[in-house]
């Protein structure tokens, strides 16, 4: 029987809500960031939520109730994929302002996963700036939103966390085993040597 | 060869007296370890939150590793600093934490601290900031001078992390 040479990960579920205690009336925007060994072979790599105003409760959470349903392909986990979100509320003076980006892995273990993100948004270096920017409208923003997926160069980033998201992703892997990755401990349980190895010195340094 | 994936982010930092917090982090293995992919060190974001109680980094982290032995598992280590409004910057709390041997979606809570001076070298940091930092990095992670360092607990640093083992189970490891 061959050796399966990709293995598939799919996500479903939905970004469920979110707290942003000053703002109101918003929007997310999401998309996927993947390495160069991935691929997305079905579901939709952006979408756009509804807007929604703020609960009347002392809760004071946005729901979105927005689904979230894609399926990857890849020959190796380096590179795996995370999900940008984005949200977007109206200031004062109506127009659409960046209230905060977050960021996270799809989960690597199979099951139902329900995450909490911080949302932050990008600070102006000066106060003058950020008068400007509040009579604007026009807030500092990433110009490629996936830039909070990488690591380098977010050194010279200040941002202010001003909320979180809430979202539940269920994972489904396939062929995962039978390329020889574990991503649960109940897979390593029954170890086997095969005849190889008895000829190669392991666990020595 | 054995193969290790470490693919999450570090999420945070709490327990400080200020938040205001950037972090700067690096990796350390053995000699056994190679690195295939995915950066070794770094710097996150600096955060000025508006609630005052943690900084949010979302810094990801995707190593893939190669080792031909278990021997010097990987650690990661950790330098919290500080950055007031007028962009000075000062040292909380190094720290260090093993990456998990099991696979599986780990939340890790890395405990820091900072090494203190004498008691007028306090009231110099109280005052004009500042204070003692080590002069070589390595002792982050390793116990090797350690007896000779007095420090001050300082908050703590979160991550989630997922690690994806693969030939492990072939090599007879249980892990």
């Amino acid at each position: 029987m061959a050796v399966p040479s990709v293995f598939l990960v799919m996500v479903s579920g939905q970004i469920e809500s979110a707290e942003f205690p000053e703002f109101d009336d918003i929007y997310c925007k999401y998309c996927f960031s993947y390495g160069l060994d991935w691929a997305m072979t079905s579901g939709l790599e952006e979408s756009i939520t509804q807007v929604t105003k703020k609960s009347q409760d002392q809760y004071k959470r946005f729901v979105w109730n927005f689904p979230i349903d894609a399926t990857f392909k890849s020959t190796s986990p380096a590179g795996w994929p995370q999900l940008v979100v984005y949200a977007y509320g109206l200031d004062a003076f109506g127009t659409d302002v960046i209230r905060g980006y977050g960021v996270c892995h799809v989960p690597v273990t199979p099951g139902r996963h329900r995450l909490r993100i911080p949302m932050f948004v990008p600070e102006s270096s000066s106060l003058l700036q950020k008068f400007t920017a509040w009579v604007l409208g026009r807030r500092p923003e990433y110009v490629n939103p996936r830039v909070v997926a990488q690591g380098e160069g977010r050194e010279v980033t200040r941002v202010r966390t001003q909320g979180f998201l809430v979202v539940s992703l269920n994972v489904i892997m396939k062929d995962m085993k039978k390329l020889g990755y574990d991503v649960l401990p109940s897979d390593v349980q029954n170890p086997t040597i095969p005849d190889s190895v008895t000829k190669t010195t392991v666990g020595a340094s | 060869m054995a193969e290790v994936h470490v693919i999450g982010q570090i999420v945070g930092a709490s327990g400080f007296p200020k938040h205001s917090l950037f972090c700067k982090w690096g990796v350390h293995c053995g000699g056994a370890w190679k690195i295939l992919s995915g950066l070794r060190e770094g710097q996150t974001q600096v955060d000025n939150p508006e609630s005052e109680d943690a900084a949010y980094f979302a810094h990801p982290i995707d190593i893939h590793f190669a080792t031909k032995g278990i021997q010097g598992w990987p650690r990661l280590h950790f330098q919290i600093w500080h950055q007031d409004s007028f962009g000075r910057n000062e040292l909380y709390g190094y720290g260090f934490v093993h990456i998990p041997t099991s696979p599986g979606t780990h939340e890790i809570d890395c405990n820091t601290w900072r090494p203190i001076g004498s008691f007028m070298e306090s009231v110099s940091q109280f005052f004009l900031g500042g204070g003692p930092h080590l002069k070589n990095p390595d002792l982050i992670y390793s116990g090797a001078d350690r007896y000779r360092l007095q420090t001050v607990a300082m908050g703590t640093v979160h991550l989630r992390l997922g690690i994806i083992l693969r030939n492990f189970d072939k090599f007879g490891i249980e892990c």
